[in-house]
């Protein structure tokens, strides 16, 4: 088992490797060299020769990139040539702002989308299970971030409950905090909780039908207790199912921060992209893909060591 | 025939629901000039922010465009990114997928691999990063101009085909090994009579369940991408920077500019889930589309 483990996570240190190596690549194809960026379009050539020798630009491309690399794996995200700036400070600044959006609407998902799952497994064809599969194409349909401009109509300016927009760090105060960042939060979990709900209640569908739960009825075990069981039975694929949401939440994050005005990563990036702060991006994108890469390790994981079937199918 | 008179038969409510909302929407698109009832980046400064009437069904934005007009124009670009998008990723990851099951070997691996590293890019981060990169002005290839929204197709695209390459893979591993395929071998048969004659066509259900499905998620990330600036450029339209602009407008009373970009991408969403999950009860039901989450 522990060969599996660490050799699963080694293939996914390869992956970030080559997929960061496409990464830095590309954030070098775009018009424009930092250096003309940085001294403007009537720098010299002597200027610009100097500056790619100063910040290390004239080495070959593959030791510009392992040598970044090794910095990041130092959490040294190199110093923005447009800003002067530490990138991994900036990071630094701007992550705890989107965990805890994509944090919250994660436990959202998780909680509501197991629990309506699993309630509409009780009673299939029961009027719950009705208004849970259209509730599911309704929750995968609505785009994350039209539904928070309908909340922000709606909850913020009619009625006025929560603030439109912004954001309060924890340290001034949780409830204030809590209120920035529900309604982000609420938009980025409804489709997950779709999501969720569909594989709960398909796979404890399929669990309940099962012989032993046949059994434990005959035997005359409480219908609570037999639920429980099949839903233990039933929760690999939710979880795994789960994990990959993880990594996919941090990319609507930054479309949902865009929309509630939130100054996390999404702000940061899209200041990289305008100042053309190729240092600061390539960080960002390589965070984001970093945790993309661990998520898809951990639902991978989640199947090998919950699931005795794929166990053996390393 | 048989197939159709099942499709008939077994296709309930809502897949018929879905497979007419997608027509619409197609029409809609590859008509738009024709059914439009006004120019959709026709400014109009007295008739702006004018509510729905009968002259404008569902009213005017802040240039006094109309906005019904520019939801049915809009359409086409949220239409031609999903399914453009799906078309490339389609024939990228069938290709990609047929390939290695039918090599095995190291040409398996690495192909399977590389299907791994796509797949392992989160989408609408790089998508995003990328185009800022490189801009978001039109790209010129010899004398044809594309707009933005190429890069946009071309990124989803790609990003797309391992969906499809694991889907193929999986079918047609199983099919390279089975005893009628080896006979067929002994018949004379060719390596590409045996991949586009045998392999291929059992492919086929999966593929067009998840094709269906991602026509979805294309739209969306469509939309998105436009709302933060860097997809369809104004003053063309597109649902994602007409739900952009109408944020102007939530603090006023013009409820019309945020509510009706938005309802026109989840219908059209809608449709294409309604109709991927009734395809898939039909022609999938060994259950070989994998459960897709974006």
């Amino acid at each position: 088992m522990f060969r599996l483990l660490a050799g699963r996570f080694f293939a996914s240190l390869g992956t970030l490797f080559f997929v960061g190596l496409v990464l830095f690549a590309l954030t070098r194809a775009g018009p424009g060299s930092p250096a003309r960026i940085v001294l403007g379009a009537d720098a010299t050539s002597q200027q610009i020769t100097q500056f790619e020798h100063a910040n290390g630009l004239d080495r070959p491309f593959l030791e510009q990139y392992a040598a970044w690399l090794f910095d990041v794996l130092r959490g040294d995200f190199g110093k923005s040539f447009v800003t002067g700036r530490d990138v991994a400070g900036e990071i630094a600044g701007a992550l705890p702002v989107t965990l805890s959006v994509v944090l919250l609407a994660f436990v959202i998902a998780i909680v509501v989308g197991i629990g309506i799952g699993s309630l509409a497994a009780l009673r299939p064809g029961g009027p719950f299970a009705s208004v849970t599969r259209l509730g599911v194409v309704l929750g995968l349909s609505i785009p994350a971030f039209w539904l928070g401009i309908v909340l922000i109509r709606f909850i913020a300016v009619e009625l006025r409950w929560l603030p439109p927009g912004g954001y309060v760090p924890p340290s001034s105060g949780l409830i204030a905090h809590l209120q920035t960042i529900a309604m982000p939060a609420v938009s980025l979990a409804v489709y997950y909780i779709a999501v969720l709900a569909r594989m709960t209640q398909a796979s404890l569908q399929d669990a309940l039908r099962g012989d032993y739960v046949r059994t434990a009825r005959a035997m005359g075990l409480s219908s609570p207790r037999i639920v429980f069981y099949a839903l233990l039975n039933a929760l690999p694929p939710v979880i795994n199912l789960a994990a990959l949401s993880f990594g996919y939440m941090f990319g609507w994050a930054l479309i949902i921060e865009q929309v509630f005005n939130i100054p996390g990563l999404s702000r940061a990036l899209l200041n990289a992209i305008s100042q053309r702060d190729f240092l600061l991006l390539q960080g960002i994108v390589f965070l984001f893909t970093a945790i993309f890469v661990l998520a898809n390790l951990g639902a991978d994981l989640v199947n090998r060591v919950l699931d005795p079937r794929q166990r053996s199918s390393a | 025939m048989n197939r159709l008179a099942r499709l008939a038969r077994a296709a309930d409510w809502t897949g018929w629901l879905g497979a007419a909302i997608v027509v619409v929407m197609i029409g809609a698109a590859l008509l738009a000039p024709l059914v439009a009832p006004y120019d959709p980046v026709a400014i109009s400064i007295e008739h702006r922010l004018s509510a729905p009437d009968a002259a404008h069904w569902l009213g005017t934005d802040q240039a006094g465009r109309d906005v019904l007009s520019r939801i049915i124009h809009g359409a086409r670009a949220s239409l031609a990114v999903g399914i453009g998008a799906v078309i490339i990723g389609a024939l990228l990851g069938v290709s990609a997928g047929l390939f290695a099951a039918y090599k095995g070997g190291l040409g398996d691996q690495i192909t399977m691999r590389i299907v791994d590293g796509v797949a392992s890019i989160p989408l609408l981060v790089w998508a995003i990063a990328i185009v800022g990169i490189l801009g978001v002005g039109p790209v010129t290839i010899g004398s044809l101009q594309f707009p933005n929204e190429v890069k946009i197709v071309t990124l989803v695209g790609c990003l797309f085909s391992p969906v499809f390459a694991r889907v193929t893979y999986a079918v047609a591993r199983r099919i390279v090994g089975a005893d009628y395929v080896k006979a067929r071998y002994l018949q004379g048969a060719s390596h590409w009579q045996i991949a586009l004659g045998e392999v291929l066509p059992n492919c086929l259900s999966p593929i067009i369940v998840q094709a269906t499905l991602l026509v979805a998620i294309g739209i969306v990330i469509e939309a998105s991408i436009s709302f933060v600036g860097l997809g369809v450029q104004p003053p063309q339209p597109s649902w994602g920077t007409m739900l952009s602009d109408a944020r102007n407008a939530l603090y006023s009373g013009e409820w019309w500019l945020p509510v009706f970009p938005g309802i026109a991408i989840s219908v059209t969403v809608i449709g294409f889930n309604l109709l991927g999950d009734a395809v898939r009860d039909l022609f999938d039901p060994r259950n070989e589309a994998r459960t897709l989450v974006a």
